[in-house]
């Protein structure tokens, strides 16, 4: 949708600026904090992956920014997206926004698409209602728009129900329709992971396409590493709902400094490996969000912890590179870590297996 | 094709059985000669007894019942519903029927037609609200309309509109024009239209709260899609197929069940006729309406499992 | 844990079944009771009956001036008697068809669920019109009815319940000892089956009080006496009925309200009963 211009709309440079946004929601146990003071920000054009576990607060960080959240959610901090404030009283009628300007690509297109409604109705439903289109120009648009995320036989494919689409179809349907108004803003949420292996790569390739025709931001959400790798700009690891560390793709890859981010690294398995190696798991389970750990939240399954990490909790700081930022008291690299790595080499501590 | 076949059997079967139930009761139970021609049956005088035996030869009362039932079921199959019990000369029973069909099926469409209305409107608005005090006033109103009893219900009716607020005739000619009937006939159909209204609607209710926490409707939100527009355009469609099952079945039931509330607002129905018929003992009557009742009762619950297999996608696949 | 909701069966609960139990007991021992004669006429000399609620009359009088209040009282020996009865019926001869059916399956049970059907079927306020009107009006007569028309629905939920529980272990194991037919069934089944027929029975004594009063509409409910169906027929009948609201609206309170709480007494039941199902 090249050419579309509105007002605000930010052609280059910042997009997206998130200040110390909490999300709490509101639950019969007491409330859970699953977002905890996160900041982070978004240049037009620029690719972020966000990574974790599942219950690190991935999902519902991307869904606190669109604000796409029940009611018995409540957040807190400052989202500034373009010229607009999208957090507090005076903040904007998000489904404005939602559709036009920044939109969201689903986990699972078997249930994320209305089963009842013809695919060729779906996509062209957002264009209807913001650009107020005709029945027929929207519907010319999505056979266009089913084109440019390369299904074969659009005409055909518009008026098909999404049962009678493979699953790697229907993912880009909702990519479509996802991209129908020309947003300057996408959010996949593990846009891959339902699907085989071989369509995921065409569907990330599918994605980074798009963006550069566009000059779209795009929010990558993931629980795997190889998938942010080649796709994105900056990389943020989350865990137990905060920030654990931001960086450069690169950087990250080069210089990663979160023990949490290494074992995250080593626990994807590798074809270069001697068969039969063991998968290299990461002991423990996430914490508990309704009674959140006083220190770092990783230090009960840290292989590195150490009493500081237990009792205080690390805030992000910055590394050499200014644009690194991560949240550790003994980071990899630092003297305290290589000791510990030393004792586990020699069996002297129980620790992670390297 | 097989099931179907099944299925066909057991419907025949259930209206033979039927059948005979009805006709064993009325013959084995009450005394025709009696209803066709009153005290004469027992006099000796002559009139009578020609009387007598001319109404045995119309009505082949001389016969064993088996070979009666076997006549009766001949002609009710070619389409003979025989004639009134009458001395005074003998309609036939489908003059009856014809004329008094038309009243309960206006009465059968509006009530249905008048629940739905009250229904759908009623569980998207619980829906959207659920478990907030709206929602929680709305399932124990529901609950007290099921509970209701249809004649106390009638007579709650009566009183409001039509005695003290006047909007509705308590009285009814079988002469007046159409319209004038259509809003005579408002007043019962609502009568059996509330309680239906309230099952439908509780029942649409968990289906919609149900499909409102699919990702799909989630992700029509996120595609800018306002609240209202996702209720109605997205969530109700994959949300009506338990209220169709059930509007289907009710059909069927209500055919039935309409007779005490036309009884009570005098409406010249089929369900009031049998009433009539059974209490002066009009034999061929009763079991005409009886076999109406219930073919149309087979019929529908037939035709609410075609249509199921139609519009379930997972049950068509 | 303090936390876990633990399912009660509620105050609400408790509540109806203390209206249920007052008002049979009421019923039960209305002869002995300080209430006025139902059939006796209070006239009040210079004043026109129907008097409104007071003192004297807690429910007014109808337009004979006969005392709703005990109007009411005796009707609902009638009514509850012909709910009970025709509950009784209906389980006993319902239940036992449906637990036989379920447990022997095969020939038994295709023909017993033929027979439900064919009465399920049947519109069934004509077949209890049919036959009222047939034989006589009998307090007897009208219950049993009514107890053959709740044996279809009765014996259906057994049968289905029992088809459940036939599969279960404790009924292997007790065929495993030896255990005859006859004895599987009382001593196995009918304790677990009991339960949810417990609950339909509260619902069917509901169904049963207002068909007597839909027979009471159409003129065919017990010939003497006063019964709930009749009195909202007579009140609901009247030219007094707009001056004077509570000939009818007395009795359908009643009604409504005892119809009520066994409803939602039979309803609490089966819910509390299917949570206990799913923790097993």
């Amino acid at each position: 949708m090249s050419g579309l211009q509105t007002d605000g709309r930010v052609e280059q440079g910042r997009l997206l600026t998130v200040e110390n946004l909490s999300t709490t929601f509101a639950t019969e146990r007491g409330p859970v904090r699953a977002v905890d003071q996160v900041s982070l920000s978004l240049d037009r054009g620029q690719a972020l992956g966000i990574v974790g576990e599942s219950g690190s607060g991935k999902t519902v960080l991307s869904r606190s920014i669109m604000g796409l959240l029940p009611s018995t959610a409540r957040r807190e901090g400052s989202i500034r997206f373009g010229d607009h404030e999208l957090l507090g009283s005076g903040a904007v009628d998000m489904s404005k926004l939602w559709g036009r300007e920044m939109s969201m690509v689903f986990q699972n297109p078997m249930v994320s698409l209305n089963p009842v409604m013809r695919i060729g109705e779906q996509i062209a439903e957002p264009l209807r209602i913001h650009l107020g289109m005709s029945r027929r120009d929207a519907r010319a648009t999505a056979v266009r728009l089913l084109r440019d995320v390369r299904i074969p036989e659009p005409e055909r494919r518009v008026d098909q129900y999404p049962h009678e689409l493979s699953g790697g179809m229907r993912q880009r349907v909702m990519i479509a329709i996802a991209l129908a108004c020309g947003p300057t803003l996408l959010f996949a949420d593990e846009p891959t992971t339902a699907l085989d292996v071989t369509v995921q790569a065409q569907i990330l390739d599918l994605i980074a396409e798009q963006r550069e025709e566009r000059n779209m931001s795009v929010v990558l959400v993931t629980h795997d590493l190889g998938v942010v790798a080649g796709h994105t700009d900056v990389i943020a690891v989350m865990y137990g709902g905060r920030l654990v560390e931001v960086a450069p793709t690169a950087v990250l890859f080069a210089d990663m400094r979160m023990p949490y981010t290494e074992a995250l690294l080593q626990s994807i398995p590798r074809l270069d490996h001697p068969s039969h190696t063991r998968l290299t798991a990461i002991p423990g389970r996430p914490p508990d969000l309704l009674d959140p750990p006083r220190g770092c939240a990783f230090a009960p399954r840290c292989a590195f912890a150490r009493d500081r990490c237990r009792e205080e909790a690390p805030t992000l700081t910055p590394a050499d590179n200014p644009e690194h930022r991560f949240a550790c008291w003994y980071p990899v690299g630092s003297a305290e870590y290589l000791e510990t790595r030393e004792r586990i080499a020699s069996g002297l501590t129980i620790g992670g297996r390297s | 094709m097989n099931y179907w076949v099944q299925r066909l059997t057991a419907s025949i079967m259930l209206l033979l059985a039927v059948s005979m139930l009805t006709f064993g009761a009325m013959n084995l139970l009450g005394d025709p000669l009696f209803n066709i021609l009153g005290p004469a049956a027992a006099d000796t005088k002559p009139e009578s007894l020609e009387k007598v035996a001319a109404a045995k030869e119309l009505y082949h009362l001389d016969r064993p019942l088996p070979e009666r039932y076997v006549r009766w079921l001949g002609d009710m199959v070619t389409g003979d519903f025989g004639v009134q019990f009458s001395s005074t000369g003998q309609p036939p029973v489908s003059d009856l029927v014809v004329e008094r069909f038309p009243r309960s099926l206006t009465l059968l469409v509006m009530a249905q037609l008048l629940a739905s209305m009250i229904a759908i409107p009623w569980a998207l608005i619980t829906a959207a609200r659920a478990n907030r005090p709206a929602d929680r006033i709305s399932t124990i109103n529901s609950f007290l309309l099921i509970a209701m009893p249809n004649f106390a219900l009638a007579v709650i009716l009566k009183y409001i509109f039509g005695i003290k607020l006047g909007w509705f005739p308590l009285t009814f000619k079988a002469t007046d024009p159409w319209l004038t009937r259509i809003y005579q006939t408002f007043l019962p159909a609502l009568t059996i239209a509330l309680p239906a209204a309230a099952v439908y609607q509780r029942l649409l209710r968990t289906d919609l709260i149900t499909t409102l926490q699919e990702d799909f409707i989630l992700m029509a939100r996120s595609k800018g899609v306002s609240r209202r527009r996702v209720l109605l355009r997205h969530a109700l469609r994959p949300s009506l197929f338990s209220f169709i099952t059930v509007f289907g079945i009710n059909t069927g039931a209500l055919i039935g069940g309409s007779l005490i509330v036309e009884s009570i607002f005098r409406i010249p129905g089929l369900g009031s006729a049998i009433v009539e018929a059974i209490l002066r003992e009009d034999f061929p009557v009763v079991l005409a309406i009886v076999m109406i009742i219930t073919t149309a009762f087979v019929i529908v619950n037939v035709v609410v499992d075609i249509v199921y297999t139609l519009i379930d996608p997972r049950v068509r696949r | 844990m303090s936390d876990t909701i633990t399912k009660r069966l509620g105050p609400l609960f408790w509540l109806a079944v203390g209206w249920l139990a007052i008002v049979s007991l009421l019923a039960l021992f209305a002869p002995w009771l300080p209430i006025k004669d139902p059939d006796s006429y209070f006239l009040v000399r210079g004043e026109r009956p129907p008097y409104s609620p007071s003192g004297t009359h807690w429910f007014g009088t109808d337009q004979d001036a006969r005392d709703m209040f005990a109007r009411i009282i005796y009707g609902a020996r009638v009514s509850l008697v012909i709910g009970f009865v025709a509950i009784a019926f209906g389980m006993v001869v319902g239940g036992t068809a449906g637990i036989v059916a379920g447990y022997l399956r095969g020939r038994t049970d295709k023909v017993v669920s033929f027979i439900f059907i064919v009465f399920l079927s049947f519109p069934s306020l004509v077949l209890a019109i049919l036959i009222t009107a047939l034989l006589d009006r009998g307090l007897v007569t009208i219950a049993l009815t009514l107890g053959v028309l709740a044996v279809a629905p009765v014996g259906r939920l057994a049968r289905a319940t029992t088809l459940a529980y036939a599969d279960r272990e404790f009924v292997t194991a007790a065929r495993a000892i030896g255990a005859g037919d006859r004895r599987i069934i009382v001593r196995e089944l009918l304790p677990n089956v009991v339960i949810p027929m417990g609950a339909l029975a509260l619902l069917g004594m509901a169904v049963a009080i207002v068909a007597e009063g839909g027979l009471a509409f159409l003129g065919l409910s017990v010939e003497k006496g006063p019964t709930w169906g009749k009195l909202i027929l007579i009140g609901a009948g009247s030219r007094e009925l707009e001056k004077s609201p509570w000939i009818a609206f007395g009795p359908i309170i009643v009604l409504f309200l005892t119809v009520l709480a066994l409803n939602y007494a039979g309803d609490r039941i089966r819910s509390y009963y299917d949570v206990r199902e799913i923790g097993l």
